[in-house]
């Protein structure tokens, strides 16, 4: 019976967050391959990252991680950063399970709150790829341009697109 | 007259189009953070009045503190004054306090520092910190990145002390203080297109290097073309030759080649 409910409870957090299955971050500020490779050996050294998959013509990085790992978004964005660039784009690849969305509430996946800023009154099922908006997730310019529902940002909480 | 034309023809054929790893200057960009460079850097400079060759031989290691700050250590090696031996060390920080990145694109400045300290004889009016004089600089570079071309430029104030081993600044304290002022043209050559971090980079640079002094007005302009291989991803070798344009300085071994080995360490510490 104990086994059973150690499963059980195993079988949840695993699908708790095993919830982001891939990121693709574009980087900006650089050009050369040395420099694109810093940025693949600085995201290479996160515990959670499972392979690191570099598109250096694009500075563009598709990023998997280990089963049943929390991922950190916030973590993946300082590590480009820590290599002296800094990121334009970031997408996720996120399963849902049947989610309701409703148009300015909030939704939670796993460990992370996001709001869903092109969506009203929508359900989710299976992989979506959603996009980061907060700042240092998308373009200085981009940033501006962009009106978010919270401030917020950090603390697992995001505004998203889909 | 031939001197602006030529430095025009260069511009125009640069321009249109890497890199920012600049031989003899330093871009407003760092090193990733925890990350060590190891530099052998070496200069092979005729002397202007003598049959002799000065072998100068600079041993340097970078630091990436963090994503901001950078230092470098150096050691200065020469035959210049007796068999090749130690003459000095010099210390270097930059710190970038603009970066404005887009896609294949920057904009970016850097402030910097260095304090330099030699033992070596006082033979010329050019002021030198990296290998001649005892010293300091304080400048501020400015680069951008435009796809596969680089331009970046600095400018600093230097001001040399007395040498070690009671080797004085002969031309008086007015004449110690000079402004560097610096340009920088690089372009990526190959690859034509990235596929794997193995491909060689090649990249062509040419740079002009200035200095004025504060005291007697006396100036150099200086250029030197390189080309520079990047292996891996992780190390690079440059080859430059730097040839003076003109001078109203007295220097003593203005043009030679330079010769750079370097290897980069990633996440080290």
């Amino acid at each position: 019976m104990k086994t059973f409910i150690f499963l059980i409870a195993g079988l949840i957090c695993m699908s708790a967050s095993a919830q982001v299955s891939k990121v693709t971050i574009q980087a900006s500020g650089l050009t050369c391959s040395m420099c694109s490779n810093s940025i693949n050996k600085s995201l290479k050294t996160i515990d959670f990252v499972q392979n690191v998959n570099p598109n250096i013509q694009n500075s563009s990085f598709e990023i998997t991680f280990k089963t049943g790992s929390a991922v950190d978004f916030d973590k993946l964005k300082k590590k480009v950063e820590d290599a002296g660039f800094t990121v334009a784009s970031f997408t996720a690849l996120v399963n849902f399970n049947n989610v309701q969305v409703k148009a300015n509430q909030p939704i939670k996946v796993g460990d992370k709150t996001l709001y869903i800023l092109n969506a009203k009154d929508l359900s989710l099922n299976g992989a979506k790829q959603i996009r980061v908006l907060d700042k240092g997730f998308v373009s200085g310019k981009e940033f501006k341009k962009n009106v978010l529902a919270t401030a917020g940002g950090g603390n697992g909480t995001y505004n998203v697109t889909i | 007259m031939k001197t602006k034309l030529l430095i025009a023809m260069l511009l125009v054929s640069l321009t249109g189009m890497a890199q920012e790893l600049f031989v003899f200057t330093e871009p407003a960009s760092n090193m990733a953070a925890k990350s060590i460079g190891l530099r052998l850097n070496n200069f092979i400079m005729p002397e202007t009045y003598t049959n002799k060759t000065n072998y100068n031989l600079v041993p340097e290691i970078m630091l990436g503190v963090s994503k901001k700050l950078m230092v470098h250590g150096d050691l200065f090696f020469s035959n210049r004054n007796k068999p090749f031996s130690a003459e000095g060390a010099s210390v270097y920080a930059k710190y970038r306090f603009i970066s404005n990145d887009e896609v294949q694109r920057h904009f970016r400045m850097a402030a910097y520092g260095r304090y330099s300290f030699n033992n070596g004889t006082i033979d010329q009016e050019e002021i030198n910190l990296y290998g001649r004089n005892t010293g300091y600089e304080a400048g501020i570079i400015a680069t951008q990145l435009l796809h596969k071309v680089a331009l970046s430029s600095g400018l600093s104030f230097t001001k040399a002390m007395d040498n070690g081993g009671n080797h004085t600044f002969i031309y008086g304290k007015p004449d110690s203080k000079a402004i560097n002022y610096t340009l920088s043209i690089g372009k990526l050559m190959l690859p034509k297109e990235y596929t794997d971090y193995k491909q060689t980079n090649v990249n062509l640079m040419v740079e002009f290097l200035n200095q004025l002094n504060l005291g007697s007005g006396k100036y150099y302009m200086d250029v030197a073309p390189s080309v520079q291989f990047i292996f891996n991803s992780v190390a690079r070798v440059d080859i430059s030759y730097r040839k003076e344009l003109t001078s109203t300085l007295f220097r003593t071994a203005a043009d030679g080649f330079f010769v750079r080995l370097e290897y980069n360490l990633f996440n080290a510490f």
